[in-house]
């Protein structure tokens, strides 16, 4: 039973990860041999050369979008952590029912499919002069962080006792002073696990780059330099499978170095549907 | 003054007895609470106006754009009142995507809990090899579901390696992405490879709060596997289920960034989703209007579906709480 057990388990993470394998393997072959021996991993077929030339791709700088994407990543967190913290705050610290009803707005807007925003969005940004920019980019995607996180937030705060408040006022520190001194160093494990699933949702994020992001503003996250790259040429495989390695490999050996973490933090996201 | 006040009602001289004066006090007091209003207006407002700004006025512009025929330049939009969400139902196109949509939800779900929920009861308990079946279950959740898209379509297209070893082996070449039922199925089978961890993860951790002591007295009892299974660890699941399924809903019914990089839509719109569709008519084909009614749509279908979730999660911490 448990060697049936073993044998099938093993079968199947080898389905799992063939994908992967062959994405490795091909990302170092020319093209004949990517269409005659997929698997073969054999060192005569191997060769950096095409890797190298996806590197300098000039559809797609896909250095400059490893920076793009790691600063609209830092930007979207950090100003998420700043937002969301201190309404959360409040919010769970006041049993007065408009800071309830605030929850419940936050907490609606989870339910949002962001597609569906982006039409409406669109014109909010051009009317704010924000339209095809950083700042308008990172707004919008900072704003679809708030709801997940105010719940969530909200929800550990309500754990801390309020005594810690309590005791903070009484040394005369004000609310800011209390919470950011006192509260916030004791959320750490749950904006841990907000700052993975933001990190995780604006890496891979590709509608609304590819949208409020338009080609005038010559601004290529990694997704969306992706699909300028591999999107015209899907059959020649030495453009495809290099691209997408490079694409790849930094969420993956994030995951392999900080495994649970990335678990916890992206499952508990799909808590938020 | 204030200042002085606070300090006197605080401070050490809190006794001194002129400044204690009632009417004296008030105005401080009074200064106090607007100071404390204004701190928490300041932690509130940021964050709030954001929301409003970025999601709020969003989403009551795109009921508006609903009711005109917007075609996102002309000067003013013309009011159609209810005309859009009567074309939905008589645009072929449209209706085609409401079906596939309805079609990956579906099928969809009931794939990403049966096998979470499978593969679950196989590599629930802790170990080592067990964690590791977990991670390589889990992996393909941290990739982007554009590069998952495109990596599969390079796997599956007529010319990819699976194709190579069917016509190796003397088949012919297999439609995976160019036949519409195929590439329907297809896009379903890529889903669940891509998203079945997550549901997977979230079973287990619901397979953690089964009382083990009820499971081994069942077995010491001689229930069977499948006994203990379905009368006994099924029953106090039901909530991680409910929430796991109608999560699967929710996820599966805004599918988008996969379509685009795995079938494009084709062939022929068969894989085109609600939300691919939405996108591409709204500033593919200029008719902002006629895609924030299918947005309206959308999301009125999502927000229900939202609510059935926080109502049956109701009833289900309630009976975790028996």
């Amino acid at each position: 039973m448990k060697a049936l057990k073993l044998g099938f388990m093993g079968v199947v993470a080898v389905l799992m990860l063939v994908p992967m394998y062959l994405l490795v393997v091909n990302a170092f072959k020319a093209q004949q041999d990517i269409l005659t021996n997929p698997f073969s991993l054999s060192p005569d077929l191997l060769t950096t050369e095409y890797l190298v030339m996806a590197l300098s791709n000039p559809d797609f700088d896909i250095v400059k979008g490893y920076a793009v994407t790691i600063l609209f990543v830092v930007l979207v967190n950090a100003l998420s952590i700043l937002l969301a913290c201190p309404v959360s705050y409040v919010i769970s610290r006041r049993a007065r029912r408009p800071y309830r009803l605030l929850l419940l707005l936050f907490v609606a807007g989870t339910f949002i499919p962001s597609q569906v925003l982006l039409i409406p969005v669109v014109y909010t940004l051009k009317f704010l002069g924000l339209m095809n920019s950083i700042p308008g980019f990172v707004l919008f995607e900072t704003a679809l962080t708030l709801p997940f996180s105010v719940f969530l937030y909200s929800g550990y705060i309500s754990t801390i006792p309020r005594s810690l408040d309590e005791a903070a006022t009484i040394d005369g520190a004000g609310v800011h002073r209390t919470f950011w001194s006192v509260i916030f160093p004791l959320m750490r494990p749950v904006v841990a696990t907000m700052v993975i699933l933001n990190t995780f949702s604006v890496w891979n994020d590709f509608a609304n780059p590819q949208i409020l992001l338009g080609p005038s503003s010559g601004l290529y996250t990694i997704t969306t330099g992706i699909y300028a790259a591999v999107g015209q040429y899907s059959t020649d495989y030495t453009v495809v499978f290099p691209t997408l390695l490079l694409a790849a490999a930094p969420p993956l050996i994030a995951f392999v170095l900080l495994q649970r973490y990335i678990i916890g933090g992206l499952s508990t996201g799909a808590v938020k549907g | 003054m204030t200042r002085n006040l606070l300090s006197v009602r605080t401070g050490p001289a809190a006794g001194a007895g002129p400044v204690r004066r009632p009417g004296r006090t008030f105005p401080s007091r009074r200064g106090i609470a607007t100071r404390a209003r204004l701190a928490t207006a300041s932690m509130v407002l940021p964050a709030l106006a954001l929301f409003v700004v970025m999601i709020v006025i969003p989403v009551g512009l795109s009921v508006y754009l609903s009711l005109t025929d917007w075609d996102g330049y002309s000067a003013d939009p013309g009011f159609v009142g209810l005309g859009n969400y009567f074309r939905l139902f008589r645009v072929s196109e449209v209706l085609t995507a409401a079906v596939t949509t309805l079609i990956i939800a579906g099928a969809g779900t009931v794939l990403l809990n049966a096998l979470g929920l499978g593969f679950a009861m196989l590599v629930h308990r802790k170990s080592r090899l067990n964690s590791t079946f977990r991670a390589v279950l889990f992996y393909p959740h941290v990739l982007s579901a554009l590069v998952v898209g495109f990596l599969w379509s390079a796997l599956l297209g007529t010319t990819g390696v699976v194709n190579t070893f069917v016509t190796e082996a003397g088949g012919e070449v297999l439609p995976f992405l160019s036949d519409p039922t195929w590439a329907r199925t297809t896009l379903i089978g890529v889903i669940v490879w891509f998203g079945f961890g997550v549901n997977l993860v979230l079973y287990i951790a619901g397979l953690q709060t089964v009382p083990q002591d009820l499971v081994e007295a069942a077995q010491i009892d001689g229930a069977s596997r499948w006994q203990t299974f379905r009368h006994l660890t099924l029953p106090s699941l039901a909530p991680v289920v409910t929430v796991n399924i109608v999560l699967s809903l929710v996820t599966l019914l805004k599918t988008y960034d996969i379509v685009v990089s795995l079938t494009g839509g084709g062939p022929a719109g068969s894989t085109q989703t609600a939300a691919y569709l939405i996108l591409s008519d709204s500033f593919g084909n200029s008719a902002l209007g006629f895609g924030s009614a299918q947005s309206v749509v959308l999301m009125v279908v999502t927000g229900l579906l939202a609510l059935t979730v926080s109502r049956l999660r109701a009833g289900a911490d309630e009976a975790v709480a028996k």
